[in-house]
């Protein structure tokens, strides 16, 4: 049994709705009740389309955003409680990589700056940092040279590089990577995964990788999460998963990816309508206003995650 | 199959602070009737440069030169006002960002109204039921209703509908769309792509579709030019092109592209990065990232040099001669 | 290891730009601020009156003819002529050596007073974008109200609390202005907090005053000087009218305000008493003024070029 790195208990966020200033305040559930678990040295996917609410999940994990409710449980303690100083060591441990490298880098520093941001938060003697940035630097593919440029001198794939330079200088055990190949070129964007996976290797980390794109994740994901308007409908081993969806969506989903084999020609399910806005969402499942299988209970009762074949799934169906 | 449209020797400069930039560089490609065309090739290789430079968009800066055959007329030699009546009626554009296309301060009506007023003659009352009928057409729910709604209350799926509409409303021999699913989710993207090869077969339009993903190249696409840092590196059929590629760079983009893993569970990538326009090299263009270089590479261009009856490629290891420069 | 280690070498990746050494590169850009302004076509000629300004201010004791409070009684309201260039006033002090005089109050009382202006406006709008909520709401209520009020009402209010002096006039304009400088920053500020990078950072776990210092700081000093430069024409313009009403500088202290001010009594016998304080105040303050703007071109990425 793989020890549990990141533990997710019936995690929710709502975002208060501006109104008119005597109106009652309303809300959206931008994630409901989600449930997760990060193990060492894994990979888990997050999937789903936007408004979703992945991004938020994984904003939620390391408290850049304050979930409304639930917990979010690192090596046995529950972070959503932490004083300031124990949130601190705890960012120690877990990092973030960025969709836009271009966005999250500081224009007017360099990009030993930039790395060496981590170091001065947490305190690390000077005489180590060095040691720490060649290596790290070199770890990314890059080299020394490049400690002493500005972002705007590098192509995409490169910031990137420089992005998760910055998140590994401290050696943390999680990295939550929202999106971090979907602004480059195909070409590029393996790259870049295939770096993330030599860093596993190379470092034990675990990941949690969120993103839109399947095949992407399906390559680098050990189990995925789907998501769809702020719940987890399915969760399963990345080959189950895409081997035989259980869930409509996920079904849904895993059809709609344009096969690149021109010979397989797959009869595509095309979803009906529109991703409903997450101010409004259907009652019971959410999904069933799209879903070729609705039933009368489906429009009612909102289904709970439950064991089917050894996966997770949220579907009256099983 | 008859072309539609041909071009020839396509080169497209924009001149700045820092001199002149060749950003598109001797393109040819010919569109058949009925035909869908993909373009494809990363960020910076002038796949949206070549679709702008055919309808005349490119402002003030930009300077095209080759010739754009369509019905026997050079488009290239076409007064800005005769482009005028071209653009919308005989060849429209979609492009990537359905939000930044709409004006949000005119209702869809108003705005599809429009493209009808500009090359019609029709009545308010026969636009209204024209305009109508195209949001049915394309699977827009309760059109009459949408007709008199703005554009941001509509999602990101169905302005890209709208912006169809708007396209095919003057039944357009070419419709050119420029990453047209790229801004939508996966779901929404196949029903665009749906509709969009519905509408093709309908209307019989010619479709250039400008593109990343190979996966929507194989999904709808007949036949495929890619292109690299300016240039056309190979044009072939889909199948064969993603069967096999032939150009290193095709091959390197179809390989990393379909997500296989080599032996050790790696993907395929193709090293470094896309040169910037105007820091070519004098060879090749590819030969920094190609795996397959030879001396030749480095010292001259090879020419777009035809394989078969339906394949082009530019790459001396499949016997080009010296480019003419 | 070795696995890693080839990879790095197979990608090896080529920067984009390949020249130059690295230390070089940091240099030029740290210089290149200033050639960027000294290669803009105005700036130049601006640069150089500012720097004859400052010269002026700080030298022109020294060249100043005659003492500033000197009267001549032989030579009550000279018109100007060989002695006298610029005339003499209604107790025949020179003006030429008076308006040098003052050259130095109105450079010392304006930089003080956009200094005032600077450093509390920045502070609060930083907080303000920077904390956000309610600390944003109140502050910027307040600052709503202050901004209600024209500026000199708002400065003639507290130097009538201080008392009439140039140091209370010299606050008093700085304090005035803070409202509006504040305003700004908050806006410049709230631009770069949706950045990426601010969010990158403190997922790092960085402190709140490091985010503020290096983060947000260096992203709007150019926005910043630009708005310094245009308040120190509003100050010394400011600083002028209070001394002009009597609530500045008081005389016999040589200042450009005050000046004008005896001026206007004599502006029929003797033209010159108000007139070339006047040109003096005019020129200083459009040619600050325009360098703003020509900085603000310079410092705008958007701008065309």
């Amino acid at each position: 049994m793989k020890t549990k790195l990141l533990e997710v208990k019936d995690l929710e966020k709502r975002f208060k709705l501006k109104k008119a200033v005597f109106a009652p305040p309303s809300f959206v559930h931008a994630i409901n009740g989600v449930n997760l678990v990060l193990h060492e040295g894994e990979t888990l996917g997050i999937v789903g389309e936007s408004g979703c609410g992945k991004s938020t999940t994984g904003r939620c994990l390391l408290r850049l955003i304050e979930p409304s409710h639930g917990e979010v449980i690192f090596e046995g303690k529950d972070i959503t409680h932490f004083t300031k100083s124990e949130l601190k060591a705890f960012r120690k441990q877990v990092q973030m990589v960025f969709q836009d490298p271009m966005d999250s880098m500081n224009p007017k520093m360099t990009i030993g700056e930039i790395m060496a941001e981590p170091l001065i938060s947490h305190k690390i003697p000077k005489a180590q940092w060095q040691e720490l940035l060649t290596s790290t630097i070199k770890l990314v593919g890059l080299n020394e040279d490049h400690l002493s440029r500005y972002p705007h001198e590098f192509s995409g794939g490169q910031k990137q590089r420089i992005g998760i330079a910055r998140a590994i200088i401290l050696r943390p055990k999680v990295i939550v990577a929202d999106e971090p190949v979907s602004a480059l070129d195909v070409s590029v964007q393996s790259q870049i995964i295939n770096l993330l996976q030599d860093l596993q290797e190379e470092l034990d980390l675990s990941y949690v990788f969120i993103s839109h794109d399947l095949g992407v994740v399906e390559h680098i994901a050990h189990r995925v999460a789907v998501m769809y308007l702020g719940e987890v409908v399915e969760l399963a081993d990345s080959e189950e998963l895409f081997r035989d969806p259980l869930h409509p969506y996920t079904k849904a989903l895993i059809s709609s990816i344009p096969r690149k084999d021109p010979d397989e020609r797959k009869e595509r399910i095309i979803l009906k309508g529109e991703i409903p806005s997450p101010s409004s969402p259907p009652a019971g499942c959410k999904f069933h206003p799209r879903c070729e299988f609705a039933a009368e209970i489906c429009k009612t009762k909102r289904p709970a995650l439950k064991q089917v074949y050894g996966r997770e799934v949220a579907c009256h169906l099983y | 199959m008859p072309s539609i449209l041909k071009v020839k020797g396509l080169s497209t400069t924009f001149s700045g602070k820092h001199g002149d930039t060749t950003v598109v560089d001797g393109v040819d490609f010919e569109l058949g009737k009925g035909e869908i065309l993909g373009i494809v090739g990363e960020s910076g290789c002038g796949k949206s440069v070549t679709s702008l430079s055919i309808l005349q968009l490119l402002g003030k800066k930009g300077e095209s030169s080759g010739v754009i055959q369509f019905n026997d007329m050079n488009l290239l030699e076409q007064s800005e006002k005769a482009m005028r009546g071209i653009r919308g009626r005989d060849i429209s554009m979609i492009f990537q960002d359905p939000m930044s296309s709409l004006n949000p301060i005119l209702t869809i009506g108003k705005q599809i109204g429009e493209m009808i007023e500009i090359h019609e003659e029709a009545s308010g009352a026969e636009r209204k039921l024209k305009v109508i009928g195209l949001l049915k057409k394309v699977g827009i729910p309760r059109a009459e209703e949408i007709y008199r709604e703005y554009p941001h209350r509509l999602s990101g799926g169905m302005k890209q509908r709208v912006m169809i509409a708007m396209a095919i409303a003057c039944n357009p021999a070419v419709l050119i769309a420029d990453e047209p699913t790229t801004a939508l989710d996966v779901t929404i993207q196949a029903q665009v792509l749906d509709l969009l090869k519905g509408l093709q077969k309908e209307l019989n339009m010619s479709i250039i579709l400008i593109t990343h993903d190979l996966g929507v190249v194989a999904e709808m696409c007949d036949r495929v030019v890619v292109m690299y840092a300016g240039q056309v590196v190979e044009t072939a059929d889909t199948r064969t092109l993603l069967r096999s590629p032939k150009h290193p760079y095709a091959k390197g983009l179809v390989h990393s592209a379909s997500l296989v893993s080599n032996e050790n569970k790696r993907l395929n990538s193709i090293p470094g990065q896309v040169p910037l326009p105007g820091q070519f090299s004098s060879g090749c263009r590819f030969a920094d990232r190609c795996e397959y270089v030879l001396d030749v590479c480095r010292r001259s261009q090879p020419s777009l040099s035809k394989l078969d009856k339906n394949t082009t490629c530019r790459c001396w290891l499949y016997g080009s001669k010296e480019a003419v420069q | 290891m070795a696995r890693l280690k080839e990879v790095t070498q197979s990608l090896h990746a080529p920067l984009m730009k390949e020249e130059k050494n690295p230390a070089l590169v940091q240099k030029k850009l740290k210089v290149s601020m200033f050639w960027k302004v000294w290669n803009h076509k105005r700036a130049k000629y601006h640069l150089i009156f500012l720097f004859l300004f400052l010269v002026m201010g700080i030298f022109g004791p020294m060249i100043a003819p005659f003492d500033p409070n000197k009267p001549f009684y032989d030579a009550l309201l000279q018109a100007p002529g060989k002695e006298h260039l610029l005339g003499t006033d209604a107790l025949g002090r020179d003006v030429l050596s008076r308006l040098l005089y003052g050259t130095r109050v109105t450079l010392t009382v304006s930089i003080l007073a956009a200094g005032i202006t600077f450093v509390a406006g920045t502070l609060l709008g930083l907080i303000s974008a920077y904390v956000g909520g309610i600390v944003d709401n109140i502050l910027m209520r307040i600052m709503d109200i202050l901004l209600a009020l024209p500026s000199i009402i708002l400065a003639l209010a507290i130097v009538a609390v201080l008392g009439p002096s140039l140091t209370n006039a010299m606050i008093a304009v700085g304090v005035s202005s803070i409202p509006s400088f504040a305003r700004l920053t908050r806006s410049a500020a709230l631009t770069i907090k949706s950045s990426g990078y601010i969010e990158a950072s403190r997922s790092i776990g960085s402190s709140h005053s490091w985010i503020i210092m290096r983060q947000f700081l260096p992203n709007i000093t150019g926005v910043l000087v630009v708005y310094t430069t245009l308040f120190i024409g509003g100050a010394i313009l400011d600083t002028a009218a209070l001394s002009f009403i009597g609530l500045g500088a008081q005389p016999p202290a040589p200042e450009w305000g005050t000046m004008l001010s005896e001026g206007k009594n004599y502006i029929y016998e003797a033209w010159w008493l108000a007139t070339f304080p006047g040109i003096a105040i005019t020129v200083v303050v459009f040619v600050i003024n325009d360098f703003g703007d020509v900085l603000r071109d310079i410092f705008d990425p958007k701008s065309v070029n």
